[in-house]
């Protein structure tokens, strides 16, 4: 089974160094790849310089298409299976095991590493809690199946939505409106307990306005995505 | 009074369309596009030209005060114009994103090949090509 880590990264220095050499540490076998999305610090080299394949996008695209990017490379490399971490350190990259042994156990096409599932102490900003509980409950309505954390951007996936997400990919916020888009094309989806750190260093790229920008657009997408036929991508005729 | 309102409308529609043409001419408006903006100007010319077109269609209409007409004409335009626009605007910055990403995929190949210009796109510099 070959196995792909995507990991974007944008402006991380201070954290891609340490977030790559401990996936080379937890997980020897597999190869990493980093998507550097139009940084203007040293996150490709230092990147590279650990020991990750480096892709750089020429312009900023945001996380979307970013990692949009990292699954294309895996599916031109022929990976059975593609694990997104992000690249703040906010992923342990020992629970992959994890996450790869109920895909190899054909148990799902996409398996989340879900901070909710069992209680991990993790303990999310107030606004950030309540977009998280509002996506939950509407999620787990729609897909007819409960996802605790429909946040999460530490998922793995095998060949086939590897496939999916190179050709359709959400930009902007992908990790709620993705579940929507696998539960219409009838792909499977798992959740499995994991550990989450708090970011070690930088920002996240969420504040108060975003967060309300974020769930508004969202819902959207997920309405649009519901009245849309399977195979239809709005974009799809160029 | 009314005939300097005409004359500065004739010569306004007149500077649009030179202006039109001398943006195609620059490359700075596409053809396509062109195209509506010099019909936009010739039915400017034309009400300027002749105002009683403006009454007549007021009338046809059943418009009571026909400059109203005008407005809401314009203002269906220009909503329509930017609708469209923000629609092109969509289509290229999905292009932009799949470019990009083809970008990225090319140059770790050709990087793949020619190691020794690794480091140029390490610290993020634009290929020499």
């Amino acid at each position: 089974m070959r196995v792909l880590a995507i990991v974007p990264a944008y402006n991380e220095e201070g954290n891609i160094d340490q977030v790559v050499k401990s996936i080379r540490r937890a997980q020897p076998e597999i190869d990493i790849v980093v998507v550097n999305d139009g940084s203007s610090d040293g996150t490709s080299r230092l990147a590279r310089r650990a020991g990750a394949t480096v892709l750089d996008l020429p312009v900023n695209l945001g996380i979307g298409g970013a990692v949009q990017t990292g699954y294309k490379y895996a599916e031109v490399h022929g990976y059975d299976v593609a694990v997104q971490i992000d690249g703040d350190g906010q992923h342990d990259p020992r629970d992959v095991t994890r996450l790869l042994e109920v895909l190899a156990r054909g148990e799902a096409d996409m398996v989340i590493g879900s901070r909710f599932v069992t209680d991990t102490g993790y303990q999310p900003p107030l606004d950030r809690k309540v977009g998280m509980k509002i996506f939950s409950f509407l999620i787990s309505k729609i897909i007819r199946q409960p996802i605790r954390d429909t946040t999460s951007g530490y998922r793995a996936v095998n060949r086939r939505v590897i496939g999916l997400f190179a050709r359709e990919y959400p930009t902007d916020y992908p990790e709620v409106e993705v579940l929507v888009l696998l539960h219409r094309y009838g792909f499977r989806i798992k959740e499995v307990p994991v550990t989450m750190a708090y970011r070690q260093s930088g920002s996240s790229s969420i504040t108060l306005w975003r967060s309300i920008y974020y769930v508004a657009k969202v819902l959207l997408a997920i309405l649009v995505m519901l009245t849309r036929p399977r195979t239809g991508s709005v974009f799809h005729e160029f | 009074m009314s005939f300097n309102v005409y004359l500065l409308s004739i010569l306004f529609s007149g500077v649009f369309l030179i202006i039109t043409l001398g943006l195609v001419r620059k490359k700075h408006l596409k053809e396509q596009y062109s195209l509506m903006w010099i019909l936009v100007a010739a039915l400017m010319f034309l009400v300027s030209l002749n105002p009683s077109v403006v009454e007549t269609a007021a009338r046809w209409l059943d418009v009571k005060y026909a400059p109203s007409m005008l407005f809401l004409f314009g203002l269906v335009f220009a909503f329509v114009l930017t609708l469209h626009l923000t629609v092109v605007v969509s289509r290229l910055s999905e292009k932009v994103v799949h470019l990009t990403q083809e970008v990225a995929l090319l140059r770790h190949e050709v990087y793949r090949h020619d190691p020794g210009n690794r480091e140029g796109s390490a610290s993020g510099e634009q290929p020499a090509i």
